[in-house]
């Protein structure tokens, strides 16, 4: 069963539709359906979990979103227009911090500047402050093998926030930290991303991760890649750790495990 | 891969070289190329063809001979080399004491540019086959003499310490763990000893020689027969593509988990042979 | 257990080490000294196939203090060597962006390459010597010939190896394709383009030695067989002493060019970098 929009009061927090696809479908070479007929709607300011196994569709959806790759068929649309290519609203993360090893911290999180024009000294402020924002002040002339992998992600972060874009999307920026790291990091994107009031699409394989971060979960199965549910997770901001192991929330995780299983 | 489509992708390959042969045949016939640089390709073919199929006989000997004496003493040295090199990488490996303070010297032996030493090994083994060969080892064994070493060194904490837990020897540990481990650089090293080996082998015939592939393109060039001397350039690229070949085909062969093809050809054959004994 | 892990090992510092390294020198000069006085019937053949260390220091004294005859020589050489490994070392480069930016090129240019590898190329110096005379640029020629393969298959692979997740990311911010080729592939392939200077300069100087040896005016090759011929055999040794030490200081002075660029691989210069950095940006 696929819920789409869910019903209008529950979205007054939200604004404007940001991410918008329709029956969106993704096949490669001519027999490896990695996303067929998905249907989503994406509001300002919203957190969006995507989850599920391997071959679920959930890196392809992101990368359609983000214009790095190109659909098959249907509409994805980003702020109204079509997406054709990667465009300047958007920022990303990957699930390696893609740091440049002879690039200090800030020299990283300036790359984006450097694209378009001359680094200006407002450029160099900006990511300063970025660094700090992602917990980083101090480490701004840090090379990234004198970096922890959170802390290399923190600079990714960094980078993305001095895109200056409000739409965030995140491939399993946490996958290859380890638990401690992670659970501390999902903490601090939760603050941030309120700080920023940003737009995210978050990917990740881990259920409580999922459901932590996010005010919807779209639940994906594979063969072919699809959303099989969107679910609501209604828990007020900011969010405690200690709502883990509330009852709440673990019933959320049995509904998701309920569609993955079925499938 | 179907006959066809080798085919086609030989004349491919080959379409370059025809182009540039005939764009290059054309000049001198035509756009006044200074042969004495450049002759042209037909009159290089004309000589590969008189030297090989007419067997003309040059420098006291036909080209077959000249051919046959450069591998001949090329391969005396890569023995001689490799063995050296792996005899004393095995000793290395196995003896810190040695490692540290015998190991440097082969070091500097490799520094030492093979060529400076030439006149001296002329003077000490004379104009025969004695100083090509003797040249030609001192220029390969290092790469084989390195790479083993650096092979067997390679550091395989967790393996190490499985073996230990499951009470290997150290004779097990090397012929089960170490030696396979190190077999990638160890074939590296001796790739390289072989090129290097038959480079070696041509410059000791620059210095003096009465046979040889080396010695005929010297002699060529200095009588500015350069139709010869392409001709010869022509015989050893010839010859270093066989080298080459037998390299690359014995690496493939025994590193065979180098690459899935290799990978999957074992594995089949293994498999066959479980299904037969079964 | 005689086989063992990094964890189990031990390590001496080179302190311990350097004081038997030379008594072991020492040793083997003793050695090779008493051989000669002493392990030959005939001291002409002594004096020809072990000369005495001593003889070869006062040789190396001779030539390049008292007489001063080395010094044209190794000038020279290295003249040549430098110039065929800048020449090679820009050819190969070149051909190896041209290869990763069209694919069409890198086709049509495979082939020859692998020709070029099977071909002893050093093999080609009789015909640069008749061709081009006994001076410098038959040396050059032929030191570049041999010197352009090492940074062209190594700039090429630098390039060609890529970090997918990289390109991606480089892509996502927008950034034209030249900014990605000098920004990322450059950058990234760095470290294989300083390793392939490093082969073009070693190759050079054989290439350079290998054309004297055929037949040139001046250089090390030329006098390494002067003496040779003159049976002065501690000349020869002292002029490939001479010739050694002067290769291992250019390849040691490559290495640490090799060092100071590629910084990130070092752990300690990375700190000094970071703290440059810093401080060029004011803050402390």
């Amino acid at each position: 069963m696929v819920a789409t929009a869910t019903k209008a009061e529950d979205q007054s927090q939200f604004g404007q539709t940001v991410i918008e696809g329709k029956n969106v479908t993704k096949v490669f070479g001519e027999t490896v359906t990695a996303l067929e007929g998905a249907n989503f709607d994406i509001r300002a300011g919203e957190f969006i979990s995507l989850v599920g196994p391997s071959g679920c569709g959930k890196s392809t959806l992101l990368r359609l979103v983000a214009g790095l790759i190109e659909k098959t068929s249907g509409d994805v649309k980003v702020n109204d227009d079509l997406v054709t290519k990667p465009r300047t609203d958007i920022g990303m993360m990957f699930q390696k911090a893609v740091l440049l090893d002879w690039r200090t911290a800030i020299e990283n999180v300036l790359l984006p500047s450097e694209m378009k024009h001359r680094i200006s000294q407002e450029d160099k402020d900006k990511a300063m402050a970025s660094l700090e924002l992602v917990g980083l002040k101090g480490f701004e002339f840090h090379f990234p093998k004198q970096l922890s992998g959170g802390m290399q992600q923190r600079v990714a972060l960094a980078r993305l926030i001095q895109t200056g874009a409000d739409i965030m999307l995140m491939d399993e920026p946490f996958g290859a930290l380890d638990e401690f790291t992670r659970e501390r990091l999902n903490v601090e994107l939760m603050r941030i991303v309120g700080e920023l009031k940003a737009t995210t699409l978050f990917v990740t394989h881990n259920i409580q991760e999922a459901i932590y971060l996010a005010d919807r979960v779209m639940v994906m199965t594979p063969r072919p890649g699809r959303i099989a549910e969107i679910i609501e997770v209604e828990f007020e901001r900011p969010r405690d750790i200690s709502i883990q192991t509330s009852r709440e929330f673990n019933i959320i995780i049995e509904q998701v495990r309920d569609t993955l299983g079925s499938h | 891969m179907k006959p066809l489509s080798f085919l086609i992708s030989f004349l491919k390959y080959s379409l370059s070289f025809i182009i540039v042969l005939a764009l290059w045949e054309a000049y001198a016939r035509y756009g006044g190329l200074n042969e004495l640089f450049l002759p042209r390709p037909s009159k290089i073919g004309a000589k590969l063809y008189s030297l090989f199929v007419k067997v003309e006989v040059i420098e006291q000997g036909t080209i077959y001979w000249h051919f046959y004496a450069t591998l001949a003493q090329m391969s005396i040295g890569f023995a001689y080399g490799i063995t050296i090199g792996t005899t004393l990488a095995v000793l290395a490996a196995f003896n810190e004491t040695f490692r540290r303070y015998v190991a440097p010297y082969a070091v500097v032996f490799n520094v030492t540019p093979g060529i400076a030493v030439l006149p001296l090994i002329i003077a000490w083994f004379g104009f025969g086959w004695e100083s090509k060969i003797a040249l030609a080892t001192l220029v390969c064994f290092f790469p084989p003499f390195i790479n083993t070493l650096t092979g067997l060194l390679k550091k395989n904490d967790e393996a190490i310490e499985l073996f230990q837990t499951i009470g290997a020897t150290q004779s097990q540990y090397f012929w089960k763990q170490q030696l396979p481990n190190a077999l990638p650089e160890i074939f590296a090293g001796l790739k390289l000893a072989i090129t290097t080996a038959l480079l070696g082998t041509i410059v000791a015939q620059f210095g003096s020689a009465t046979e040889g592939v080396g010695i005929l393109m010297q002699r060529f060039a200095f009588r500015l027969d350069m139709a010869g001397s392409f001709a010869s350039l022509v015989t050893m690229a010839i010859m270093g593509l066989l080298v080459f070949t037998v390299a690359e085909v014995m690496d493939r062969r025994i590193v065979f988990w180098r690459d899935a093809k290799g990978l999957e050809r074992v594995s089949r054959k293994k498999q066959q042979k479980l299904s037969a004994n079964g | 257990m005689s086989y063992s892990t990094s964890q189990q090992t031990k390590n001496i510092s080179i302190f311990k080490t350097l004081p038997f390294h030379l008594l072991i020198f020492a040793v083997l000069i003793v050695i090779w000294e008493l051989t000669n006085l002493y392990g030959f019937e005939d001291q002409i053949q002594a004096d020809m196939i072990a000369p005495r260390p001593t003889n070869i220091f006062l040789a190396m004294l001779d030539i390049f203090i008292i007489d001063k005859t080395v010094w044209k020589h190794l000038i020279s050489t290295f003249q040549k060597a430098l110039l065929g490994a800048s020449i090679g070392t820009a050819i190969g480069m070149g051909l190896a962006i041209a290869a990763t930016l069209s694919l069409t090129f890198r086709k049509y240019i495979k082939p020859w390459i692998i020709l070029m590898e099977a071909t002893p190329r050093i093999a080609v110096g009789p015909i640069f010597v008749a061709l081009l005379g006994f001076g410098l640029w038959s040396a050059v020629a032929l030191a570049a010939l041999v010197a352009f393969f090492g940074p062209f298959v190594n700039t090429f692979q630098g390039l060609m190896e890529v970090d997918e997740e990289a390109e991606e990311m480089f892509r996502s911010l927008g950034a034209s394709r030249f900014q990605t080729f000098w920004k990322l592939r450059f950058a990234s392939a760095m470290e294989l383009i300083s390793a392939g200077w490093k082969l073009a300069t070693a190759s050079a100087f054989g290439g350079a030695l290998v054309a004297e040896f055929i037949q040139a005016s001046e250089g090390m090759g030329v006098l390494i067989a002067q003496y040779v011929i003159m049976i002065t055999m501690d000349y020869a040794f002292a002029g490939l002493l001479s010739v050694t030490i002067f290769g291992f200081i250019l390849f040691k002075i490559m290495d640490y060019f090799d060092y100071r660029l590629i910084f990130w691989k070092n752990d300690y210069l990375l700190l000094k970098e970071s703290e440059k950095r810093r401080k060029k940006a004011g803050i402390v």
